[in-house]
């Protein structure tokens, strides 16, 4: 199915060339993890599961697009478990207002996010001070004010119909809308990174930001963008995934974090920024989800799960950093 | 000299990077106790060629004999052990540990396992000594001390490694005459003590000073090996770039008086301690230089002019209107129209790993799109364009600029800042490290801009640039202006004058900030 997202790239007819081995390696891992799978079960290799998997692998991929980004850059943003939270919350909390706050939810969520990115974006470009501490900052006081605005338990708004029909509903061929969500998200970030200005500036930062910056580039509007880039993303995932659950609830962004990093950087996203091609990025969150799935099809206690998926992705991490010294 | 067995020699080297042949059949003789040039242009495989005998990267064909027993370098590591060092054009230092952290950063000597700091302290003093920078202060930080100084730390890092053949890759292009004769009695040291010296340099008068026997490359061939003095200039700049090397500099035209306002007009400009009061004016079609020894403000004049540093004060006058330069997205603006050709292509200029494509548009990216989408046909346009214009050798546009040579880098940067098209053009040292073909076509370019209206600011280590070049050079001191030179008063002995009278009665000026330390 990875085709679904894969149409865009092919625009420069040198890209054949220059595949990225660690996305070559990413695709790799994901065949050989069904047919790991599909020695226990048969079904792990039926269009359901595989869908049933991609619907579900929607919501880290949005959230792992934001996070791309930043990486690019060669930041970080670590501000993910509560900013999705936020846009749950905020999304469900907006339904309760009437028809206005129906229509509304779904922006009104994004834009919380947005604000958070803004704040982690200000800190870096403007304050300068490294993105590892703004957004873990920026993190610890959006949960903050959640817990604020909930007394500390879960709230009891619903996600609205728009919100449920996004995560869970499917329109064409039964191709869940998740699925279209991410596929459109994935496209204009394409778009954004490969043919606007603000993607080339994102790339130059993250080689030299000091050549972007004399090349007359306003490195610190692009660093601030790209922060609320991926705070509006993070709180989107955070959106569908309230409209998947039907309401939103606390810490329901923490399985989001590491996931999110470890399928942009298995993705052979560069964790120094300068490096990356979203494709990538796709494959390295299906592969995430497949590994948590077939982790959790294998019944292995929850601390097992733990210690297997940690070591699976240092060791793929390993790999790609071989390829690397090859070079 | 074929009687003794040499202490280095290789055979039939060659080395390929994908399509590109960077070495071919190329093979070297080093002796001890003598200093050995290597001339040719960037491109011709010299830097290549440094990295097989150090160790850095492997031959794909060839043999290597050290006193005639056959050697492979696995890493640099090996070859260092193997007596090999190379001092490489790109600085090696790192800038937040001392002086002597750095001298012995690779094998720092040690005692419970803990690193021995008196021991450090004195192998990095006379490794100092030995290189002839004993005034600088083994515990002063790398960062605080100019580029000049670097350098000479960079050769007591190499010495302290006790080498038997040294490698000094463009080693001197960032000093300055003082500073390099300095070095030179240093290397003629070594080559009495029995070391191998392998040299390269752009500067001919450099070769023709320290080097007893030079080869020279083309095209990833050794084209001729001789002593030196016996061959004329001309003959071994035809054999570097197999043509005839005629004028270097393009004649220069008087500039007709106007009574328009200066393009750029520069009034009291001072900035901390490093400028002091700077004016200085340019003109469309005039090429104003900045003289003086290395790290005397010129740096520093040219980024406050383009927006970079914070809290410059004074006055800016472009068009003869007041003008806040606030940035460099404020500087390249069409208002303005100022591009400012950075000291280090590697770090300031280029964003290698990224393509030429890439690099070329990317100052002018303003101009190649609509609502922020890059417009790829003008894009790919513009770049070819410029690509052609400026004769860059590359395997096509979507290569990474890492992969050009030096000279084609270079190009690039100045490239890319023409395709804003600029009306004020700050270059600092453009020609650093180039070789002499490419260096010809920049004078060229560089004059034909000026013809077309545009003011140019150069600064230049190398005083025949400034000379060859410039309609007007003002020379700098300690972050001052010491004295202006204008048409025929330009010549080597003034501006050497004006830039060392100041400094004869004094230390070397690069030695001030190490003693507080």
């Amino acid at each position: 199915m990875t085709t679904d997202n894969a149409p865009l790239p092919a625009k420069r007819p040198s890209l054949l060339r220059r595949i990225d081995p660690a996305i070559a390696t990413a695709f790799g891992c994901i065949v050989l993890l069904l047919l790991i799978g599909s020695v226990y079960s048969s079904n792990f290799l039926s269009p359901e599961y595989l869908l049933q998997q991609l619907k579900v692998a929607s919501f880290l991929g949005i959230i792992a697009t934001g996070m791309m980004i930043v990486v690019l850059m060669g930041q970080i943003d670590l501000s993910v478990p509560w900013v999705v939270t936020v846009g749950a919350m905020m999304s469900a909390a907006a339904a309760s207002y009437g028809v206005v706050g129906e229509t509304l939810a779904i922006p009104f969520g994004i834009l919380c996010g947005v604000a958070l990115g803004l704040v982690s974006g200000f800190g870096v470009a403007y304050l300068r001070i490294p993105s590892m501490i703004v957004t873990l900052a920026v993190n610890a006081v959006a949960q903050g004010l959640m817990v604020v605005y909930t007394g500390g338990f879960s709230p009891q708004d619903t996600a609205t119909f728009a919100m449920r029909f996004l995560a869970t509903g499917t329109t064409i061929l039964g191709i869940p809308n998740a699925l279209i969500v991410w596929a459109i998200t994935g496209a204009l970030v394409i778009f954004l990174l490969s043919r606007t200005i603000f993607g080339r500036a994102v790339y130059a930062i993250g080689n030299r930001e000091r050549a972007a910056y004399l090349s007359g580039v306003a490195t610190q509007r692009i660093v601030l963008l790209a922060f609320a880039i991926s705070g509006g993303l993070s709180a989107f995932g955070g959106v569908l995934l309230a409209g998947y659950a039907s309401k939103a609830a606390q810490s329901m962004g923490d399985a989001y974090l590491l996931p999110a990093i470890a399928a942009v950087v298995l993705g052979g996203t560069s964790i120094l920024g300068g490096r990356g091609n979203y494709i990538g990025t796709v494959a390295g969150v299906i592969l995430i989800t497949l590994l948590q799935s077939i982790l959790a099809v294998m019944q292995i206690a929850e601390f097992g799960r733990q210690i297997i998926y940690g070591a699976v992705i240092i060791a793929m991490l390993l790999l790609y950093g071989r390829e690397r010294l090859q070079r | 000299m074929d009687d003794v067995v040499p202490l280095f020699r290789m055979e039939g080297i060659s080395k390929r990077y994908g399509g590109v042949k960077a070495l071919e059949n190329a093979s070297l003789t080093v002796q001890a106790a003598r200093v050995h040039a290597i001339l040719g242009e960037n491109g011709a495989g010299k830097s290549t060629l440094i990295k097989i005998m150090s160790g850095v990267v492997a031959p794909d064909a060839g043999r290597m004999l050290l006193e005639g027993q056959s050697v492979q370098f696995a890493n640099p590591a090996a070859a260092n052990a193997a007596g090999i060092v190379c001092i490489f054009q790109e600085l090696s230092l790192i800038p937040d540990l001392t002086v002597a952290d750095n001298i012995v950063v690779s094998n720092p000597p040690t005692r419970f396992g803990m690193i021995d700091r008196r021991a450090q302290r004195r192998i990095a003093e006379e490794a100092l000594a030995r290189a002839g920078g004993e005034d600088i202060h083994p515990m002063a930080l790398v960062k605080d001390l100019p580029l000049s100084r670097r350098q000479i730390i960079e050769i007591a890092k190499a010495l302290a490694r006790k080498p038997r053949l040294l490698i000094l890759d463009e080693a001197t292009s960032a000093l300055t005459a003082a500073d390099v004769s300095k070095v030179f009695d240093v290397l003629r040291r070594l080559r009495a003590e029995g070391l191998a010296l392998l040299f390269i340099s752009h500067r001919m008068h450099e070769i023709a000073e320290i080097a007893d026997d030079c080869t020279i490359f083309r095209n990833g061939r050794n084209v001729a090996t001789y002593r030196a003095g016996s061959k004329t200039d001309n003959e071994v700049v035809e054999l570097m770039i197999g043509r005839e090397y005629s004028h270097v500099f393009p004649p220069k035209k008087p500039l007709p008086p106007s009574d328009q306002p200066p393009v750029l007009d520069v009034r009291n400009l001072s900035w901390t301690q490093r400028l002091k009061d700077v004016s200085l004016t340019a003109r469309a079609g005039e090429v104003v230089g900045l003289g003086g020894l290395d790290g005397q403000g010129q740096r520093e004049l040219l980024l406050a002019l383009f927006g970079v540093l914070r809290g410059a004060s004074g006055e800016v006058l472009i068009d003869g209107k007041p003008t806040r330069i606030g940035s460099p997205r404020v500087a390249k603006s069409r208002k303005i129209g100022m591009a400012l050709i950075p000291e280090d292509r590697k770090t300031e200029g280029l964003m290698l790993p990224m393509s030429v494509r890439d690099n070329l548009s990317f100052a002018a990216l303003g101009n190649l799109s609509h609502a922020g989408v890059v417009d790829q046909r003008a894009e790919r346009a513009a770049v070819d364009e410029m690509i052609r214009l400026l004769a860059i050798r590359t395997d096509g546009i979507d290569v990474p600029a890492g992969s050009l040579s030096g000279g084609n880098q270079q190009k690039l940067v100045i490239a890319k800042w023409l395709m804003v098209s600029p009306r004020i053009i700050l270059l600092n040292d453009p020609t650093r490290g180039i070789d002499v073909g490419t260096k010809e076509e920049i004078y060229a370019l560089l004059r034909k801009l000026a013809d077309s209206g545009a003011a140019i600011v150069l600064y230049s280590t190398e005083y025949d640039e400034l000379v060859g070049l410039c309609d007007r050079v003002i020379v700098l001191y300690d972050g001052a202006i010491k004295r202006t030179l204008v048409g025929s008063e330009i010549t080597e002995r003034a501006l050497i004058g004006s830039a060392l009278n100041i400094a004869t009665d004094d230390r070397e000026p690069g030695a001030k900030p190490v003693v507080e330390a």
